[in-house]
């Protein structure tokens, strides 16, 4: 009986323990949301806009219907994506800038395969195959993109910031030289860089009728349960975020620090990858120059905001989400430019990354664990 | 804690003031008969691109002051907005929605479809279901607004034979296979012959290449621009995207004078401006503006809407240009507007 009473005491203490921790992580990126939007208020009000009323159309944009939700579920898809691939990186002690890059590659080599395929083969394929071998296509190309300075700094030590910038270079004016001349759209009216369409087996339906909202959507919030499950649950996981953590004490313990490296690399890659594909495949059925511009980067944000955990790179990736589809209502509304949401957004990931700030303001307590971003020039 | 609620309702305070000061939005409600509303999206681009964005807005201003319209705009930042962006005006009962650049197309096409109540205009989206398979035009509220490229080639083919002095000109362009820039190049011919029968015309289409490359071509379009200047050409007309822009720029680094196309390139290709004589243009703000006010007089046409032609003005060598040339560009100007002067070009290559 006492024994009973003993354990149920100690539950609730954990219970409550954790509670506190989640309310503590939850704290600091809350209060730099709330003071972003208060900064950026002042900005709306000093180019002379009424942030009630701007804010208002943001969240009604947003929120405030159904046609509004199925927006920001679409707009929060790739962002959910993205900010996974930067923050399985982070765990694993890598700083991927180079999402952008991998989404590109993934979304045209994924474009390629929804269009080309059935002709190159002669053949109509049946969705069930066409699906999951642009997805696939568009996956493997984003890890290999990826790969690539995850292998460049595994084994030559080229650091993996200033290689996955470059890589995102050759992405992009890859992508602009292909969109513009052999995977342009050949009909002889079209002047925009842009693929044709895929094929309507390679297309991925949408969960309602007459919504935009697709089954990419459900398939962000599975890749997030499986991205949490893979870090924790996993033995892979595990050795990702002790390589992440110590390099030195991982090698001591016997994990291939090189391989991890590299693994960890072409994940991040791949759910980058995956970002892109699901724009071609369950939105815009084709790749266009013009889409996904800052994707990646804004996933750099979103992983820092959701503090590099899966839940948390969701709820961030919804919130950039609302605003970036808010912002048009916000513009009809007010006719504030919508490069307000991007002077808001810059200032919450400024926030969160300064954490300090955040802490000093509303004179919070330290907290003594803290997120290892990426190790130093010779790490 | 305690702190920390100062210092949230002082913020909060703070921002209540602010709204105050800021002043409501006009309020209109477009979903009233008699509130004619005007509604605009953008290509991704800004509204003041001083390219066809911000031509066509300044048509919808002018349905604000001539028609007392209620207009608005909304910047698209990424394609997969379109669709989205064109519906929050349809949802919010605007009349008439402008969509910018061929990219919208489509979008506008589905939406004209959706909102059969609202009348689109397309600028610069040529309608082409005569060349769908069933050829009827079932989209009876959307009509594209396209432009008589030959009449804009004209009038700068005009204005470059009476500036050369070797008596020789040259244009440069992307493939004659697409009807609009071969109406350009033709245009050119016919204006230049229409002056001086017995000029040297130099044109080149890049025909040699395909679609792929035809309009993504400058160095192309630079070196042949080059060839003719080495042949004695002292003005060059460019037309056909990123070729033709390599071939204006050659020109105006060769020190003759270029001539752009489309919009008023001066603005547009900087390291051209001080060589650039005039650009052969698309009037969008009138076009637009005149769709709008057949739209509200509930005339709206469907299918192709023709714009009209025109040129640029001289901007940086508007000195150089002599006063009986200015004199006859606005007589050709207003003889191609009134129709009693032809150019003579057929609408697509024979």
């Amino acid at each position: 009986m006492a024994k009973s009473a003993e354990q149920t005491t100690s539950q609730s203490h954990d219970l409550r323990q954790i509670l506190r921790a989640s309310m503590d992580a939850l704290l600091v990126p809350l209060l730099a949301v709330l003071t972003a939007m208060i900064l950026g208020g002042l900005v709306i009000a000093f180019a002379g806009g009424n942030p009630i009323y701007a804010y208002l159309g943001l969240f009604q944009g947003a929120f405030g219907s159904t046609k509004a939700l199925s927006e920001t579920a679409v707009w929060a898809t790739p962002y959910i994506f993205a900010g996974l691939a930067v923050a399985l990186a982070f765990k694993g002690g890598l700083f991927n800038i180079g999402a952008e890059g991998q989404l590109a590659f993934g979304a045209v080599v994924s474009a390629l395969i929804g269009y080309a395929l059935p002709d190159l083969l002669g053949i109509s394929l049946p969705a069930i195959i066409h699906i999951p071998l642009a997805v696939g296509g568009g996956m493997l190309a984003g890890a290999l993109w990826a790969a690539i300075p995850g292998a460049l700094k595994a084994y030559t030590g080229g650091h993996e910031v200033i290689n996955t910038i470059m890589m995102n270079y050759i992405a992009l004016n890859m992508t602009s030289f292909l969109l513009n001349a052999p995977m342009k759209d050949p009909n002889p009216l079209n002047v925009v860089a842009r693929t044709p369409s895929i094929a309507e087996s390679a297309r991925i339906p949408p969960l309602f009728e007459g919504f935009r909202v697709h089954w990419g959507f459900a398939l962000a919030l599975l890749v997030a349960f499986l991205v949490w499950w893979l870090l924790w649950k996993t033995t892979l996981g595990f050795e990702i975020r002790t390589v992440g953590a110590n390099p030195d004490a991982a090698k001591y313990a016997g994990i291939n620090v090189k391989r991890t490296i590299v693994l960890t690399m072409a994940l991040s890659g791949l759910l980058a990858g995956l970002a892109g594909t699901i724009e071609v495949t369950a939105l815009n059925y084709r790749h266009e120059l013009g889409f996904s511009v800052g994707y990646g980067f804004d996933a750099i944000a979103i992983a820092l905001l959701g503090k590099t955990h899966p839940l948390g790179v969701v709820i961030a990736a919804i919130l950039f989400g609302a605003m970036r589809n808010g912002a048009t209502r916000m513009q009809f509304l007010t006719q504030i430019p919508v490069d307000i949401i991007s002077v808001i957004q810059a200032l919450i990931l400024l926030l969160v990354a300064a954490e300090a700030i955040i802490r000093y303001l509303y004179r919070l307590r330290a907290r003594e664990e803290r997120v290892v971003l990426t190790r130093g020039w010779g790490g | 804690m305690k702190k920390l609620y100062f210092v949230i309702a002082l913020l909060l305070v703070a921002s209540m003031v602010l709204a105050a000061c800021g002043g409501a939005p006009s309020e209109a409600d477009c979903t009233k008969a008699d509130v004619f509303c005007v509604g605009m999206v953008t290509d991704v681009g800004k509204i003041d691109d001083k390219s066809f964005n911000q031509s066509t807005w300044e048509g919808v201003k002018q349905a604000e002051s001539d028609l007392g319209a209620i207009v608005q705009y909304i910047e698209t930042t990424d394609s997969k907005d379109y669709a989205k962006n064109i519906s929050t005006f349809a949802d919010a009962g605007y009349d008439v929605i402008v969509t910018v650049g061929f990219a919208l197309g489509e979008a506008t096409a589905a939406a004209a479809v959706q909102y059969p109540d609202v009348d689109f205009i397309g600028v610069d989206q040529f309608q082409a279901w005569q060349y769908d398979e069933d050829t009827t035009n079932d989209i009876a509220n959307l009509a594209g607004l396209v432009f008589p490229e030959d009449q804009a080639g004209f009038l700068v083919g005009a204005l470059a034979a009476q500036m050369t002095k070797s008596k020789k000109i040259g244009g440069v362009f992307g493939t004659d296979v697409v009807p609009p820039v071969w109406r350009f190049g033709e245009g050119y011919r016919a204006g230049a012959m229409y002056i001086n029968p017995d000029i040297e015309i130099f044109i080149v289409y890049h025909s040699d290449v395909g679609f792929d490359k035809t309009f993504t071509d400058p160095e192309w379009g630079a070196a042949t621009a080059n060839s003719m200047i080495d042949k004695d050409a002292d003005v060059i007309f460019g037309g056909g995207g990123k070729t033709g822009n390599g071939a204006v720029t050659a020109a105006a680094q060769r020190g003759v004078y270029a001539i752009g196309v489309d919009t008023d390139q001066y603005y547009t290709l900087p390291e051209a401006a001080p060589r650039l004589l005039s650009s052969a243009l698309k009037l969008l703000t009138p076009g637009t503006f005149d769709l709008i006010k057949l739209a509200k007089e509930g005339s709206f046409p469907s299918g192709n809407f023709l714009g009209k032609g025109g040129y640029a003005p001289y901007h940086d060598l508007d000195a150089e240009v002599p006063a009986e040339v200015k004199a006859k560009m606005e007589e050709i100007n207003a003889a191609l507007l009134d129709g009693s002067l032809q150019t003579n070009v057929p609408p697509v290559k024979p």
